[in-house]
């Protein structure tokens, strides 16, 4: 049967896609033209340095990916990075979430403790936890100093150093994903409690059967974000370690950033970039997945 | 113990842990350069001054800093709701074959470390003749924070039964009148969380500020701190005060939109 | 959208205003810009037709060159001239976003005689001058005046002497909290010199005409050197997170009999807030034993874009700006210091900063780190090694070959 449509009532395939437009059109000027050129950098040897021009490698550049040993540093200390602060992260703004979501009269101290890790620059919060983590004049350990009698040197050692890290990351990533999950249970209506409550379910039953459940897919929201985050993490250990001691907080972003900004290696710096786009992407497309098969 | 207590308990490691780094910020901006050096450190300021606060804003353009920062953050917040809004409506509501594929491209975009795409973005920006704007830093940063709240949104929008608006079209609304009058409000949750989120990713950014704007009176807050190092020389006690100044407006300006959204959720319900 | 009619508008009314030429130079806001602009408003005045416009970017020399590199990779012509940390030359030339200057400056050699011994390695790039020295800076010994006094010792020549007389002091002082000597093994950019600063006593160059001319031995004292001066207890144990500024905060805060730092130190010592004011010497830096007295170069050069529009005015502008008469004004107004030897002894220099009569044998001795277009990776290689060593997180032997290992494959 045809039908003329005004447009005022187009069909929904004509409305998705004048929906969409927007963001598309954005996405496409800002976005696709740096890619591309990353992408196509990324088959070429093209060091500033060199004083050659460019010149077509093929998959040189990846092969030289693979025999890097700073690379398999990088990305091993990145994945650590997701494995550790990821679920670190999203169990602590769990918990931050039901505290704040609790039916306290004056709600604004809690939430405001949320929101403060967000306002501070995270340009500074990797060089105000350096700080808070330095031996000397460190708060860290000044509150240590009760506990035991000899400083600990934290950016001495590798491991030390990747724990601060990664604590800092968690301190801060973790009010992202609060706020998420906050916004997630006050979409959950109270009579499902009430309804689970006359079942005689108790507050660990309703927490399992009842939030959790529901919270489902803001939680997944929060993980995409928080990997896709992670995966990319540059700030914080850029200013709090520098990547210290030797190479045992460099992240894979900030190799990157080394390779492309300081060392203007924009040939082998695109390759770092598409195998980490690679990287991330594969991440999300599984996530996505499950996301979208649940709904 | 009971409940009561143990929420408070709990309230209370929640305050501490999210404000003891800005309350350490806060005191240091009240000490010396001097007092800092002393071992043990000391934790309450000993004589405070408000001589950081002096040199914060004489030595910078420190309130100019504050206004660009939030001027650049609450547009490109703006621009970014209204956009992932619409996008995130079609991708939630409407039937069509390639939602799936949309999501994952708007998705997709943000698998990009922004540090790689550095200088041909600042080609982009300058093939536009935007560079030395607040556009050059509001555009970038739509899109850095587009993906993630289009996919907030279309999480939240699945989450709302499509009923409601169905009945509100019977009743003669347009596909978008319903979206405007039935679905935001009930979202108004998510709204708020991606609004937050795209605020913070724009207030947060430092490397895009620091090389498309290089005129001084377009600064935001991150780059206009690092103006109080010299070379070597990093004044932690103006630094904190500068830190304080900015994070005070943003705090202020979080909790009354927050109050506003949250006490207009409960009270209001669905408007029709 | 407003912003974009906003711009279009101003570049149409600068256009249209300008039959006169207009240099933009970018310096940091650090770097003294209203000193830098009574020196423009001389040239100006000089040259009528050329208007200078200063554009400051952030502070430090990493915020710099991250803009900087930026704003040359996408080939932008904005800039006219800069100011490049003595390190950034090589690498601008390599990429060829500098001018060489080789054919406006006349002879040479001459020229480059009359400048501090080391601008003429840092600032010459396979035989092309590629950028001129703005104003100079170098690593001092400050030493505590009072307390050599005290303990009745000479002003250390060696590490080893200066071991020993840290130890006198310390000892003396009966203060858990005095550290012997503070260095920086951070693994920030003045680690390079740390680690250089033995190597190059031994009579060792790491780099020569481009090419790494490594010597283990030496590389293997300089680690022991240090860790020798950690383990000992002259240095304190977390070096390895020792950046310039702890340097001369625990010196300034009196914490420290000697240290290794910029001379940036030198006015902050004397300050009103200062515990060492009127307590401090300066000296150039201990030799090795048998070793050469010698120091890190620092300071900034100017080098002319090879996107600018216009290349002849903006040369002038640089040969001006690092002339004897504008190295005397930036250092009498600015105490910015002089990149001629001449100025350590000149008069009016000396009035406005006194210090400097000090100073002229340290920046003499003072030598530049390696000249490479990929500096950035050898500077890389050995903070991060050296910084390892310190923080004891790798061995003395197994940093040393992987550091000649990894520059090998750079300098290649």
């Amino acid at each position: 049967m045809p039908v003329t449509r005004s447009w005022r009532d187009p069909t929904e395939a004509t409305l998705a896609k004048w929906l969409l437009a927007p963001a598309f059109l954005l996405l496409g000027l800002i976005v696709v033209y740096p890619v591309g050129r990353l992408l196509v950098t990324s088959v070429y040897e093209l060091s500033l340095t060199s004083g050659l021009p460019a010149k077509f490698v093929g998959l040189d550049n990846f092969a030289m990916m693979l025999d890097d040993p700073v690379f398999w540093t990088a990305l091993w200390n990145t994945l650590l990075i997701v494995v550790v602060t990821v679920p670190g992260s999203m169990l602590a703004g769990l918990a931050l979430a039901l505290v704040a979501n609790m039916p306290f009269r004056i709600r604004w101290p809690v939430r405001l403790a949320l929101l403060i890790p967000w306002a501070l620059p995270l340009a500074f919060v990797g060089t105000i936890a350096a700080w808070f983590f330095q031996s000397e004049y460190g708060v860290v350990n000044d509150v240590l100093r009760h506990v035991r009698d000899h400083k600990i040197i934290w950016f001495n050692s590798g491991t030390l150093s990747m724990m601060a890290v990664c604590l800092t990351i968690i301190w801060k990533a973790s009010s992202f994903v609060a706020l998420i999950l906050l916004a997630g249970l006050q979409t959950i209506p109270a009579e499902m409690y009430e309804a689970a409550e006359m079942d005689g379910a108790g507050r660990l039953r309703q927490f399992w059967s009842v939030t959790l459940p529901l919270l489902r897919p803001s939680i997944v929201v929060a993980m995409i974000f928080r990997t896709i985050t992670a995966l990319q993490t540059f700030d914080i250990p850029a200013t709090m370690t520098r990547g210290g001691p030797g190479n045992a907080t460099t992240t894979l972003a900030m190799y990157i950033h080394q390779t492309t900004v300081d060392f203007l290696d924009l040939g082998y710096g695109s390759t770092l970039a598409v195998a980490m786009f690679v990287i991330s992407m594969a991440v999300s497309v599984v996530y996505l997945k499950q996301i979208r098969t649940n709904t | 113990m009971s409940p009561l207590i143990l929420r408070r308990l709990a309230a209370f490691a929640v305050i501490v842990n999210g404000l003891f780094p800005a309350i350490w910020i806060l005191f240091t901006s009240l000490k010396t350069e001097r007092e800092l050096m002393q071992t043990p450190i000391t934790w309450f300021p000993s004589a405070p001054t408000i001589d950081n606060y002096v040199h914060a804003f004489h030595d910078q353009p420190l309130a100019r800093f504050v206004f660009n920062s939030v001027l650049v953050a609450l547009t490109s917040t703006a621009l970014t709701i209204f956009i992932a809004t619409l996008a995130a409506y079609a991708i939630a509501r409407l039937q069509i074959g390639f939602r799936n594929t949309a999501l994952s491209i708007i998705i997709a975009t943000s698998t990009f470390p922004l540090v790689t795409l550095l200088v041909p973005l600042f080609e982009t920006m300058r093939a536009i003749g935007i560079l030395n704007s607040y556009a050059a830093l509001i555009l970038p940063y739509t899109v850095l924070s587009l993906p993630v709240c289009t996919l907030v949104l279309v999480s939240f929008f699945e989450s709302i039964p499509a009923d409601l608006e169905n009945a509100a079209m019977v009743d003669g609304c347009t596909r978008l009148g319903a979206l405007w009058k039935i679905l935001v409000p009930l979202a108004a949750p998510g709204m708020f969380t991606a609004g937050i989120l795209a605020f913070v990713n724009s207030w947060d950014e430092f490397l895009l500020a620091l090389s498309f704007n290089s005129v001084p009176a377009l600064r935001t807050l991150p780059v206009g701190i690092t103006l109080y190092q010299g070379e070597f020389s990093f004044p932690w006690p103006i630094i904190s005060a500068a830190l304080v100044v900015g994070i005070v407006p943003v705090a202020v300006l979080i909790i009354l939109f927050q109050q506003r959204v949250l006490s207009g959720l409960t009270a209001g319900g669905v408007k029709g | 959208m407003i912003a974009k009619i906003g711009i279009a508008a101003a570049l149409l009314w600068a256009t249209a205003a300008s039959a006169e030429t207009r240099l933009t130079v970018f310096i940091s806001s650090q770097q003294r810009p209203d000193v830098m602009r009574h020196a423009f408003d001389k040239f100006e005045l000089a040259n009528p037709g050329i208007k200078i416009a200063i554009q400051s970017g952030g502070t430090t020399s990493e915020l710099q060159a991250a803009y900087l590199n930026t704003v040359m990779s996408a080939k932008d012509p904005t800039l006219d001239i800069f100011l490049l940390d003595i390190v950034r030359p090589a690498q601008f030339a390599a990429a060829q976003w500098t001018v060489p200057l080789n054919d406006q400056v006349g002879d040479v050699a001459t020229l480059l005689k009359s400048y501090l011994p080391a601008y003429a390695d840092a600032d010459t790039v396979d035989g092309k001058l590629v950028a001129l020295p703005a104003f100079a800076d170098t690593m001092f010994l400050y030493y505590r005046k009072d307390l050599l006094a005290k303990y009745n010792r000479e002003v250390p020549k060696t590490w080893t002497e200066l071991a020993a007389t840290a130890r006198i002091i310390q000892q003396g002082e009966n203060n858990p909290d005095l550290q012997g000597v503070s260095f920086q093994a951070a693994a920030i950019e003045g680690t390079v010199c740390t680690f250089l600063l033995p190597y190059w006593s031994a009579g060792k160059n790491l780099v020569s005409d481009g090419k790494l001319t490594w010597d283990r031995d030496a590389a293997l004292n300089s680690f022991a050197m240090w860790t020798g001066l950690v383990k000992s207890g002259v240095a304190p144990r977390n070096v390895a997170e020792i950046a310039t500024e702890t340097t001369r905060k625990d010196f300034q805060a009196g914490k420290a009999a000697f240290s290794v730092l910029w001379s940036y130190g030198w006015q902050l010592f004397q300050g009103a807030d200062s515990a060492v004011k009127d307590k401090v010497g300066v000296a150039v830096l201990p030799s090795t034993d048998g070793g050469q007295p010698v120091s890190c170069i620092g300071g900034w050069q100017w080098g002319v874009s090879a996107y600018s529009a216009h290349k002849e005015d903006a040369i002038k502008l640089v040969r001006f700006m690092s002339s004897t008469e504008t190295s005397k004004q930036l250092a009498i107004e600015g105490s910015l210091m002089p990149v001629f030897p001449s100025l350590y002894q000149d008069p009016d220099v000396l009035k406005a900063v006194p210090w400097y009569a000090y100073a002229l044998p340290v920046v003499t001795a003072a030598k530049s780190r390696p000249v490479t277009a990929r500096y950035n990776e050898v500077s890389d290689i050995i903070r991060t090694q050296t910084n390892a060593v310190l923080a004891g997180s790798i061995t003395a032997g197994d940093a040393a070959t992987q550091m000649e290992a990894r520059l090998r494959r750079v300098l290649k």
